[in-house]
């Protein structure tokens, strides 16, 4: 039967179609194709290890960042503390002081008002001491019987007195 | 430009159809009546070779291709159509002529002296037409996927360029790459262009009208073909443990010596690998078209021979077999191409074994399981 006997032309043109389509692909068109879906697979692999380790390395910023803001915040507690401390001190050494300066200068105010009221004693003495002498002088000067005058003397000398403090 | 191409391309085939459908009707009606139908005949005319590729709706109007033989006195070259419907012609001084019947049915035979000589016949046939549209495809496939590379090296295709890329990948990553391992970058080639073109050539034979319509796969020349190119590769790159391996095979020295039992048995697998590759593509492509014809055939006989009526009612039924045969046809255009692709990988691999470690062998034993088991 025709059918299970190849006729020789077609095998020979076949072949030689065959062999001439071979050589071209071989030459010009599969290394091309091969060449650039490898590269191109090359660099979506490239290209997805990229993003992962941009990922990672994100990853990694967002974690020392957040580090670094907690660290920031712990020597900024750390600040606050110690600038409490530095002020309640400072607080305390001014309030001693001025207690200090208080108490002295009370004292040096309570040894002047003594002085002053010691001074004030002794020229109250001096003064009345005077003015009795004063009164004494004049009442003994008019000898005055009348014991009514010299009531009004002392008064009118006392009124004097009065007037003069 | 395209479009210009698409339209001059479709226009041509409708032409054709034109010529064909107008030609017919003119002939069926003196015809119609002594119409017999001998489905044998119809169905071999169908899956086999011509000298001229027959118009659609037609059958006696071809276009006439170029015959080139060299007969008993040296090159003769002429068109198929001067030696149309059994005529003699004289190129020359030898008569040729394409007998309507006998042993040399449908060939190109010289007349020496009133007995029929069968000249050496490289005619540009049907089939080998065929083969050169198919190789004018893949050339084009691959040419604009080239020229796609050329331009955007770092971008997909889409579209057609597409779709190549996509088969070759998937031949390329899925059947060389994984077979062959470091070995595949100097296999992929031929590999890659028997797949290319059988796969072309099956879906080419499955369209009924011009540019396709020869049953090329399901021609065992063709099929032959191609297993021998395999055969050559497998054999004439094979190492030498792949020869160690044919003949002082790995079993018990009674089994290879004094009577060399394991080597023949070898040898035979030597031939018995392309005989597979050759039968398969042939036997599954050539069921295919054969079905398809059968069923379109019953048509026309319950028709002749019981009535115009059954005919009518078997063409529903026939006609919605035939688009289900061809559309598994075209799932097995692709798995018949990939197969051949396979095996011939595997056959290649199997040459290219090294063999020095033990994990080899086992490699080895396991790949052949598979290659045996695909072969039945």
């Amino acid at each position: 039967m025709e059918l299970f006997t190849p006729s020789f032309g077609l095998v020979f043109w076949m072949f030689v179609s065959f062999a001439l389509l071979f050589l071209i692909l071989w030459k010009f068109a599969w290394p091309v194709i091969m060449k650039t879906v490898d590269e191109r697979a090359d660099l979506i692999d490239k290209g997805v290890e990229y993003a992962q380790q941009a990922q990672l390395q994100l990853e990694n910023a967002q974690k020392s960042g957040e580090e670094i803001i907690a660290a920031a915040r712990r020597k900024e507690a750390d600040i606050i503390r110690e600038a409490d401390s530095l002020k309640a001190q400072i607080v305390e050494e001014a309030r001693a002081n001025a207690k200090e300066v208080a108490r002295k200068e009370a004292e040096a105010a309570k040894i002047s008002i003594e002085q002053s009221r010691k001074e004030a004693e002794n020229s109250l003495r001096q003064q009345v001491g005077e003015f009795a002498l004063d009164i004494a002088q004049q009442v003994v000067r008019r000898q005055l019987d009348d014991p009514k005058a010299q009531q009004a003397l002392v008064n009118s000398l006392l009124d004097q007195v009065e007037k003069q403090n | 430009m395209k479009k210009v191409i698409t339209i001059i391309i479709i226009g041509f085939i409708a032409g054709l159809m034109a010529i064909g459908f107008s030609d017919a009707t003119a002939e069926s009606a003196q015809e119609h009546a002594e119409t017999k139908i001998d489905p044998k005949e119809i169905i071999f005319e169908h899956l086999g070779d011509a000298y001229g590729w027959e118009l659609p709706f037609n059958h006696h109007r071809r276009i006439p291709l170029p015959i080139i033989v060299f007969g008993s006195d040296g090159l003769h070259c002429f068109s198929s159509a001067r030696v149309a419907h059994g005529h003699e012609y004289v190129d020359g001084n030898t008569t040729f002529v394409v007998p309507t019947e006998g042993d040399y049915k449908g060939k190109v035979v010289e007349i020496v002296n009133g007995e029929e000589l069968v000249p050496f016949d490289v005619s540009i046939t049907k089939n080998v037409l065929a083969v050169f549209i198919t190789i004018a495809l893949v050339l084009w496939f691959a040419f604009a996927l080239v020229g796609w590379y050329k331009k955007n090296p770092y971008k997909a295709p889409r579209g057609t360029r597409g779709a190549c890329e996509a088969l070759v990948v998937f031949i390329y990553d899925g059947v060389i790459k994984s077979t062959l391992k470091d070995k595949a970058k100097r296999f992929a080639p031929f590999l890659l262009t028997v797949f290319m073109f059988i796969f072309v050539m099956n879906l080419l034979g499955l369209i009924v009208i011009f540019p396709g319509g020869a049953n090329l796969t399901g021609n065992i020349a063709v099929t032959l073909t191609m297993a021998v190119l395999t055969f050559l590769v497998t054999n004439l790159f094979g190492t030498k443990h792949y020869w160690k391996d044919i003949f002082w095979p790995d079993v018990p020295l009674w089994l290879k010596f004094p009577l060399p039992i394991m080597p023949v048995i070898e040898i035979f697998g030597i031939f018995t690998k392309p005989a597979a590759l050759t039968v398969r593509l042939f036997a599954n492509m050539m069921g295919g078209h054969m079905i398809v014809i059968v069923l379109t055939l019953l048509i026309f006989i319950f028709a002749s021979v019981i009535s115009v009526a059954v005919g009518g009612a078997t063409a529903i039924v026939s006609i919605i077999f035939s688009v289900f045969m061809l559309l598994i046809d075209v799932l097995v255009s692709f798995i018949q191409a990939y197969v051949f692709t396979m095996l011939s990988t595997i056959f290649i691999s199997l040459a290219q074994e090294e063999g020095h470690k033990a994990h080899d062998k086992k490699e080895h034993t396991e790949i052949q399981h598979l290659a045996t088991s695909e072969t039945n």
